[in-house]
């Protein structure tokens, strides 16, 4: 009954009426360190958004699958990501999360780079060769770096699809979020809710579309609206029956529930909002303000949530160790009291206090405890199989609480962990 | 109201969260009061805290912890708190507070037996009845990545 490390393409089984992971995606260190190599530093990642550098040397500093970067807006205005690691003997050259800086200093022997990663001078340079500065000795930078509506993506392979065609698919839900503001500009708070948990990264993303788990899970803050007056307990259960799931390519994917139903929970209920629906109308139309209020957690994979109310960054340490980031959203255009009120919805639920985000992450811990269970070996993902459509490269649910987002994640981390 | 009197209403306020008298605790709140954690030293209207509860949110939270099961207190939070270094500073009145946290359970559940301990200095403000109107607790770790904060602190 020992276990085995499966092969990836072994781990994940995708055939007819069956749709299940191996449990050693969860737990083996070897699968964690391949993910990285095979996933993390091939595909375009999120690293940061462009709301966090206005302004030339503006910086922060953040992982690329577990490697350390520097994400900056150089004295060009361009956005560079380049490792955190001093050419010389490879300690970190900034350590600070974010600020402003013209140049870092390695605190080891006092290399000096710019805010573009270019080598700018070298402590006691004698030792070296007279041309030496010349040669290419600058922080090493992520090959690709693009970015489409604020969000900064980062390629650690020089080849490989452009951001455009990795985008291309889900874009338009991308712009969904991005356009409830009615300038189409949105910015993150300074400060962000942070979550450790000991566990897989892989929990995170099968739950932030899931929509199977609010009724069990948020039981609790079913309860809280419904004390509230704001909707009751019962009626909430039934709204989850309305809407769908939807699977892209790309191992994205995301919740599809239309304005009116359980849209809009994290969004502030009040008649001012009246407002702001009417702003959008004015500004998209009425048709496409009432798709932008759908409610969609969507996933950007691997590492990219974006919610009504904040974006969600997935930063993996080891195999049972995780970081999750949430950056509440400002939308520009909107009066500051919209934006107080989206942020006060947003701390009942969310964060590490929150009413709702704390019971997920118990359920990330408890299924890395769970995965210690060697001798059960499959976790299934095959709700709804045969309620699913798939057309033009989407798969829609027949039920919002079906795995169809899970199964698209698990195509794409089996595709990419498949080929050497 | 002198330190001394302070101290003592401070400490009877942590025993009343240690001994899970949360209504009580919710009594000690003025109608307008805030129990706020934040995480910067940015505006609340701009910038997230982990706690900016108002009284109705407050009631929510009491609601929360002692009328429903949430997974994150299940099993529930075993807390101590310690207050010190109390001081008064015009309105307000300053301290420390030590907060050790456990949720029972064998150490094989992820997430379990484990005493984590919480140091944070605290601002009290009351009102001439001796209501707490505000308090503010800077965690010293309030702006780093956390697991479960769904105790009273």
């Amino acid at each position: 009954m020992t276990a085995v490390t499966f092969s990836a393409s072994d781990a994940v089984v995708d055939q007819a009426g069956d749709f299940r992971v191996h449990r050693s995606i969860y737990a083996d260190p070897a699968i964690f360190e391949l993910e990285m190599q095979r996933i993390f530093e091939r595909t375009w990642v999120f690293v940061a958004h462009e709301s966090e550098l206005p302004n030339p040397g503006d910086y922060v500093t953040t992982t690329l699958g577990t490697q350390p970067v520097i994400v900056s807006r150089g004295p060009d205005d361009d956005v560079h990501v380049m490792l955190n690691r001093c050419r010389h003997r490879g300690s970190v050259v900034c350590r600070a999360e974010k600020g402003h800086a013209t140049s870092w200093t390695c605190p080891y022997h006092g290399w000096v780079y710019a805010c573009d990663g270019a080598l700018e001078g070298i402590a006691q340079a004698s030792g070296y060769p007279d041309d030496f500065l010349d040669r290419d000795m600058g922080l090493v930078p992520a090959p690709r770096v693009g970015v489409y509506r604020g969000l900064i993506f980062a390629s650690m392979s020089a080849t490989g699809e452009s951001l455009d065609e990795r985008l291309a698919q889900v874009a338009p839900y991308i712009d969904f979020w991005a356009d409830r503001s009615p300038l189409g500009k949105i910015t993150l708070t300074r400060g962000a809710h942070k979550f450790f948990f000991a566990g897989n990264w892989k929990f995170q993303l099968d739950n932030g579309s899931d929509g199977y788990h609010g009724n069990y899970v948020h039981e609790s803050f079913l309860q809280i609206l419904d004390r509230a007056g704001e909707k009751k307990v019962g009626d909430y259960k039934q709204l989850r029956s309305t809407g769908s799931v939807v699977g892209l390519g790309h191992g994205d994917g995301f919740i599809d529930r239309p304005y009116g139903g359980m849209a809009g929970q994290f969004e502030y209920h009040d008649p001012s909002l009246a407002g702001y629906h009417e702003q959008l109308r004015q500004a998209y139309g009425a048709e496409r303000a009432q798709a932008i209020l759908g409610q969609r957690n969507l996933l950007v994979f691997p590492n990219l949530y974006l919610f009504e109310s904040h974006i969600r960054v997935i930063r993996p340490l080891a195999v049972d160790r995780t970081v999750v980031l949430m950056h509440p959203t400002r939308l520009e255009g909107v009066d500051d009291a919209l934006n107080t009120a989206r942020l006060r919805t947003h701390e009942r639920f969310f964060g590490p206090a929150g009413f709702g985000a704390p019971d997920d992450v118990e359920m990330f811990v408890n299924g890395e405890t769970g995965m210690k269970a060697r001798s059960a070996e499959w976790v299934l993902m095959s709700r709804g199989l045969a309620r699913e459509s798939y057309e033009d490269g989407v798969w829609r649910g027949g039920h919002s609480t079906d795995e169809s987002p899970q199964r698209s994640m698990y195509r794409e981390w089996k595709r990419f962990m498949s080929s050497e | 109201m002198t330190a001394g009197e302070a101290e003592q209403l401070l400490i009877h306020e942590c025993r009343l969260i240690d001994e899970r008298r949360f209504d009580e605790w919710l009594g000690l709140f003025a109608e307008d009061a805030l129990y706020w954690l934040p995480i910067t030293d940015g505006d609340p209207a701009v910038e997230p805290s982990l706690i900016y509860d108002d009284k109705p949110r407050l009631r929510e939270r009491i609601f929360r912890l002692t009328q429903t099961r949430a997974p994150s207190q299940d099993p529930p939070s075993r807390t101590l708190h310690n207050v010190s270094n109390v001081a008064l500073d015009g309105r307000l009145v300053r301290c420390h507070l030590t907060i050790h946290e456990y949720r029972p359970g064998d150490l094989s559940q992820v997430g379990l037996g484990q005493q984590r301990v919480f140091p944070a200095s605290a601002e009290y403000e009351f009102t001439p009845e001796g209501l707490i109107r505000l308090k503010k607790v800077w965690l010293l770790t309030r702006d780093a990545p956390q697991y479960n904060l769904t105790f009273i602190f």
